[in-house]
């Protein structure tokens, strides 16, 4: 990873007081005195391929054009991290505590539905994924059919 | 005549919501007749805004239009736009590419990618385009634009004389070197880039070290679980994702900090690059979009995202008094070019020269 450095416009300071060449000099003094910094890209310690890794697990979609463009994970509606963002100037603890409790009556009342909503999502998804498979199946089957017959 | 402004969703806190105020307080002073027209209303939003049905009594052709757009219009809007007879300014705020949202808020996307699409409707519907910078005024002429000019989001100092939440500061104001970044969690933003210049910091330099992530994570929940697996998986206690947090809050974590490090590869201006600026931080930026121009000749540009690079930068910067300070002087220079003061001369000019077209 440190090869990069020798590129020297990896970095730019345009405020004419600053000295960026020796800014990035000593950078790369500093870099070079650390022995234990992994010095290459795509090396064992290189924390960028875990990012990588982790993105294709929990971001990337599969998008060889097969299934349904939606996931387990487009289901769920409910706005899990919600708080009511309410900036009346009223003193700190009544303020606090009103904002908890509109933050509870909502949740209350909204979770409920939109839990119910997310399982037949869920449901939902899961029939559309079956459907489209026995879809492909019986095409599959009057292809063959039809060659058989001719 | 007079300068309305229309923005969809004014929200708590924004940088666009906090541009069309800043705007009216300016237009106001200006002697000119202003109001914010919104389709969503906050629960009492300091600018009281009004609803769009109640434009219909000032509409005039005499009448100038700021349209601030950020992502996209309904289809409402868009009839509505077409129909009123007022001269309208599109206020280009830019738009996320689609393409960073993509599995993680598909609605959103679908948002950008209509978004960029309607700017070619807007194009007939407006007399002229004021991009937040040069960056978005280049993304509208490449898309036909013509009578482009650039308007700067305005930086209120006043708007941060507030007293820092002392929760905030109590826990987080302890000598130890802290970067901070302050941003919506968005894909964009690129927080992974961060997290990982922060573990080489922690890792083989300093150990004590903290990463202060500021921002809503609202909507953006598979890339906020991606981000809190990856802290997990590197073994990073220190990284703490603070959330939507108030004025107060806010204050007090730029006043807790060492070092501002973005590396976001899209923004149409970077508000939070100001405020660290105005506060003192030395300011670390990726060259990306609009982030060059917004520092102007000042703070640190990165060309490469060289994780042990940059951690070894913000480790000198952390420990070189003399260079801090220097970067700090030419960093409070450049906030004095978004001053109140400052876009007020422009505006004034931009609104003389629709005059007399």
């Amino acid at each position: 990873m440190t090869d990069l450095l020798e590129n020297d416009d990896w970095l730019e300071i345009r405020d004419p007081d600053v000295d960026a060449a020796e800014v990035a000099e000593r950078v790369r003094e500093r870099m070079a005195a650390r022995e234990d910094l992994p010095q290459a890209e795509g090396s064992e310690k290189d924390p960028r391929a875990l990012v990588d890794d982790l993105r294709r697990q929990m971001i990337d979609r599969d998008t060889n054009g097969d299934g349904l463009p939606i996931d387990e994970r487009d289901c769920d509606v409910v706005p899990r991290n919600y708080v009511i963002d309410w900036r009346v100037p009223i003193l700190g603890p009544v303020h606090a505590l009103v904002r908890r409790l509109i933050n509870a009556e909502i949740r209350r009342y909204l979770m409920p539905a939109l839990e119910k909503q997310s399982y037949l999502n869920r449901q939902m998804l899961r029939l559309l994924d079956d459907l489209l498979q026995e879809n492909k199946r019986l095409v599959q089957e009057i292809d063959e059919l039809r060659g058989d017959r001719r | 005549m007079n300068v309305y402004q229309f923005h969809p969703q004014v929200a708590y806190g924004d940088a666009a919501s906090n541009q069309v105020l800043s705007l009216q307080h300016l237009l106001k002073d200006m002697g000119y007749r202003s109001e914010v027209f919104c389709e969503q209303q906050p629960f009492l939003f300091e600018g009281k805004t009004r609803p769009i049905p109640q434009y219909e009594r000032h509409s005039s052709p005499e009448n100038v239009l700021l349209l601030h757009f950020t992502m996209d219009y309904s289809s409402a809007v868009m009839s509505w736009l077409e129909k009123i007879p007022d001269r309208k300014v599109l206020i280009y705020h830019n738009i996320t590419p689609h393409t960073y949202l993509a599995g993680i808020n598909e609605p959103l996307a679908e948002a950008a990618r209509r978004g960029r699409s309607q700017l070619a409707r807007l194009k007939d519907i407006c007399d002229a385009g004021w991009g937040v910078s040069a960056f978005n005024c280049r993304e509208l002429a490449q898309r036909g634009w013509t009578n482009l000019a650039v308007l700067p989001i305005v930086f209120d100092p006043q708007r941060y004389a507030v007293r820092p939440d002392r929760t905030v500061l109590n826990r987080y104001r302890d000598g130890s070197p802290t970067i901070l970044f302050v941003g919506r969690v968005a894909p964009n933003k690129c927080l992974e880039d961060l997290i990982l210049s922060f573990f080489y910091l922690k890792r083989f330099m300093r150990p004590d070290a903290r990463l202060l992530l500021v921002g809503a994570q609202g909507g953006m929940e598979r890339y906020s679980a991606f981000l809190q697996k990856l802290v997990h998986t590197l073994s990073l206690p220190d990284v703490v994702f603070a959330g939507h947090v108030s004025n107060a809050e806010l204050m007090a974590y730029y006043r807790c900090a060492s070092v501002y490090l973005s590396l976001s590869e899209h923004e149409g201006f970077g508000v939070p690059l100001l405020e660290s600026m105005h506060f003192g931080l030395p300011t670390i930026a990726y060259k990306a979009a609009a982030i060059p121009e917004t520092l102007g000749n000042s703070g640190v540009l990165v060309n490469e995202k060289n994780y042990p690079a940059i951690a070894e930068l913000i480790n000198l910067l952390i420990e070189d008094d003399a260079l801090r300070s220097l970067i700090v002087a030419g960093q409070r220079n450049r906030v004095r070019d978004f001053l109140p003061e400052s876009v007020a001369a422009r505006l004034r000019a931009l609104l003389g020269d629709l005059e007399t077209e």
